[in-house]
């Protein structure tokens, strides 16, 4: 009987939001976020600018050198400039490695004396410094082993190495579906947290308040528009992964699309819960954002694996629902367990059971008179 | 003029003050924020999980095991079988996977080439490279292979790598950019929705007053911001050292503050409401942040990006707050990152201000 009412709301809804000319905005953050984080972040480092200091210039060292040339993960500078002349450059962010190699390195070397190479890496960024610093030292530890063969020493032990999942070892494979957990929280909680809060800045919350509607069916109302449009953007992102990031999708859609579509409502539903507590629009935005963007970049495992966490953090994650939410993205798109997997059924679960959490919070803290 | 500049200036920040929720939302920002990031994010590789599955003795192998330990490992967990170490991988519990199968340990012992097999769960892709050059140098110096050469590496500026240190800086850059650009935008835009923002435009009084009056408040409440997190957080809670100059970061961050302040005027006057302010600012903020060099090292860029980002205002101030603070770097070496920021904080700012200050 009230669902001509409901839909009435509804229409009136979807009304405003396409009526505000940014409607597009809806769509545009999404793919922006995806697009450009997933470009965006990259572990590995190429063309890094090491200043090659070689003190020697022997057959030997020169050898070395060409091992930095031939890499796409440096940009070496050979040179004979001072020690302090170079650390100047680094200091006006210019270089981010110096090598040193000493004089008579190929005469001791061949003399089976110790010889000293001089690495010094600008540790600002202190990830960047340590992914340089495995490349430098994993491309002169190479050079010598090969020196070493040639001269009868040989490794006995091999590593035989299978990489599961992301067998090429891409960034994109890493990070994207993670980034569809950060997306999907962000932004339909960033549209759903103005819905209430927006009438009672405006004053307009009065009507409802008038209204015939009760609590649940004003929620429906104001949650289906948002809702609906944000399914669309599941789909978006998938197709994004899949396309343009070229990630594999091994598994089960419906259970990424389940699995989905009740994380946006979880969602939708944080946000809703702020607007109902907050007064102003303001307030409800950076709340928003600090309540979002934060578990969703630290707690998502994107940075860093989940086991790998230390206690609290580790307890934090479990907190959060992206942790969730991620496991099954993670699992649909590379590694293909999907259903089989009692643990992908579990947390499918405990998802639902956020969702009625922060709902059922919502709806008890909406109160449907003045006050 | 100026008693209007004042007085303008201060009821922004008394109408600021007035409103606890949001007092303490920047307060959170500029103070346990900055400190979470900080404390929790470690990209390093910590605590990476192990698994194994020993099919041999366990001399050779369990001295091998040996070397994995805290704070780069936890302790490596052992599996009866292939099966069930798989299982835990798939399952995300274990990260890396050891097997020693029967022939390793008879090839070791006789002398032969012995092979270890390796499972790595590379979505975490950093942590499992790290992992196995970790294990290729664990076994290089097992077999004491007599290579007389030595490496001596030194990280200038932050010898152990302390990514606290370094993340808690940046997420207070950041902090920075949200906030200005949102606060600036949010003080017109509230106007905008209430209507009066015509009317004062429309007042007596030379518009371009209020607007300046109205952009100041926020940036002098960033900034204030700004130096409680670097006195209480970054120097207090994370010691940080401070190698250049205070005040060229003061400085600096005040004309950095002036920029995105400038693209917050602009996004008041395109944005009719909070929700599209919300929306805009993400959408502009991305790019600025994307093209920083904050994730991607500028040169590891595509040559077209590597010239957008001579656009983003954040590249400049982050790489001089980094020189600032780490590489101590002379203040007479540091004009390019304060051109850079004071050059596209004239223009920022003045594209936005003459954007707002229309009638519509």
């Amino acid at each position: 009987m009230k669902a001509r009412v409901i839909l009435a709301y509804m229409r009136k809804e979807f009304t405003e939001l396409a009526r505000s000319k940014l409607i597009y905005l809806v769509y545009l953050v999404p793919t922006m976020i995806l697009l450009l984080f997933g470009y965006g972040i990259r572990l590995e480092v190429t063309h890094a600018r090491v200043l090659l200091l070689d003190n020697d210039t022997s057959k030997l060292s020169i050898h070395l050198i060409s091992k930095f040339e031939h890499s796409k993960y440096f940009t070496p500078t050979i040179s004979h400039i001072s020690e302090q002349k170079a650390l100047r450059l680094m200091k006006q962010a210019k270089i981010d490695a110096i090598i040193i190699i000493p004089s008579s390195f190929e005469k001791r070397l061949l003399h089976g004396q110790k010889s000293e190479i001089g690495i010094f890496i600008d540790g600002s960024f202190p990830m960047r410094a340590l992914t340089i610093q495995s490349y430098i030292e994993g491309t002169i530890l190479q050079a010598a082993q090969d020196f070493g063969a040639k001269r009868g020493l040989n490794l006995k032990i091999l590593i035989n190495q299978r990489t599961l999942f992301n067998q090429a070892m891409r960034d994109e494979d890493a990070i994207v579906p993670g980034l569809i957990g950060l997306v999907l929280l962000v932004a339909p909680a960033l549209l759903s947290t103005l819905l209430i809060v927006k009438e009672k800045e405006k004053g307009t919350i009065f009507n409802f308040y008038a209204s015939p509607l009760s609590k649940s069916e004003f929620l429906a109302a104001k949650l289906i528009p948002v809702f609906l449009l944000h399914s669309i953007t599941i789909f978006l992102l998938f197709l994004l992964a899949l396309y343009i990031f070229e990630v594999p999708f091994r598994g089960n859609f419906l259970l990424f699309w389940i699995a989905s579509e009740v994380y946006v409502l979880i969602s939708l539903s944080i946000g809703l819960l702020i607007s109902i507590i907050t007064k102003r629009q303001i307030v409800a935005v950076v709340l928003t954002v600090i309540v979002t963007v934060i578990p969703g970049f630290l707690y998502s495992g994107i940075l860093m694996p989940i086991s790998s966490m230390k206690a609290e953090s580790y307890i934090e994650a479990h907190l959060f629902p992206v942790m969730y939410y991620n496991h099954i993205v993670y699992d649909t798109f590379l590694i293909g367990q999907s259903f089989h997997s009692q643990k992908n059924i579990f947390y499918l679960g405990i998802l639902v059971g956020f969702f009625l959490f922060y709902f059922l919070i919502g709806l008890s803290l909406l109160k449907k008179e003045m006050r | 003029m100026i008693r209007f500049l004042a007085a303008t200036f201060i009821k922004e920040i008394v109408t600021f003050l007035r409103s606890p929720l949001l007092v303490l939302a920047v307060l959170y920002f500029f103070t346990l924020d900055v400190y979470i990031a900080g404390a929790g994010i470690a990209v390093k590789p910590r605590n990476v999980t192990i698994g194994y599955v020993d099919y041999t003795g366990g001399r050779v192998s369990q001295k091998i095991l040996s070397h994995f330990h805290a704070p780069e490992f936890k302790k490596p967990k052992p599996f009866l079988d292939e099966e069930h170490l798989k299982k835990a991988i798939f399952n995300k519990e274990i990260m890396v996977g050891i097997i020693f199968d029967r022939t390793f340990a008879v090839n070791y012992a006789q002398g032969k080439k012995a092979t270890i097999n390796v499972l790595l769960d590379s979505t975490a892709a950093a942590q499992s490279f790290i992992t196995l050059s970790y294990l290729q140098n664990i076994i290089l110096e097992f077999q004491k292979l007599p290579l007389p050469l030595k490496l001596k590496t030194h990280k200038l500026f932050n010898q152990n790598a302390d990514t606290h240190m370094f993340i808690s800086l940046a997420e207070l850059l950041s902090v920075i950019t949200l906030l200005s650009v949102i606060l600036t935008a949010m003080v017109f835009v509230k106007e905008k929705e209430d209507g009066t923002w015509d009317l004062m435009l429309l007042m007596p009084v030379d518009a371009k007053i209020t607007i300046l009056a109205k952009s100041l408040s926020q940036v002098i409440i960033i900034l204030i911001g700004t130096l409680i997190s670097v006195g209480f957080v970054i120097l207090g809670a994370f010691h940080t050292p401070i190698n250049g100059s205070f005040w060229a970061f003061v400085l600096l961050s005040f004309f950095y503050i002036l920029s995105s302040a400038g693209i917050g005027l602009f996004i008041a006057a395109v944005a009719k409401d909070t929700m599209q302010v919300a929306q805009l600012a993400i959408l502009i903020m991305m790019p600025i942040i994307f093209l920083s060099g904050a994730w991607t090292p500028i040169y590891a860029m595509h040559p077209i990006l590597q010239k957008l980002s001579l656009l983003s205002p954040l590249r400049y101030y982050i790489e001089g707050s980094e020189s600032i603070f780490f590489r101590g770097t002379a203040f007479t070496d540091l004009w390019p990152y304060f051109a850079g920021v004071i050059l596209l904080g004239i223009l920022t700012f003045w594209y936005g201000y003459k954007k707002i200050g229309r009638l519509f």
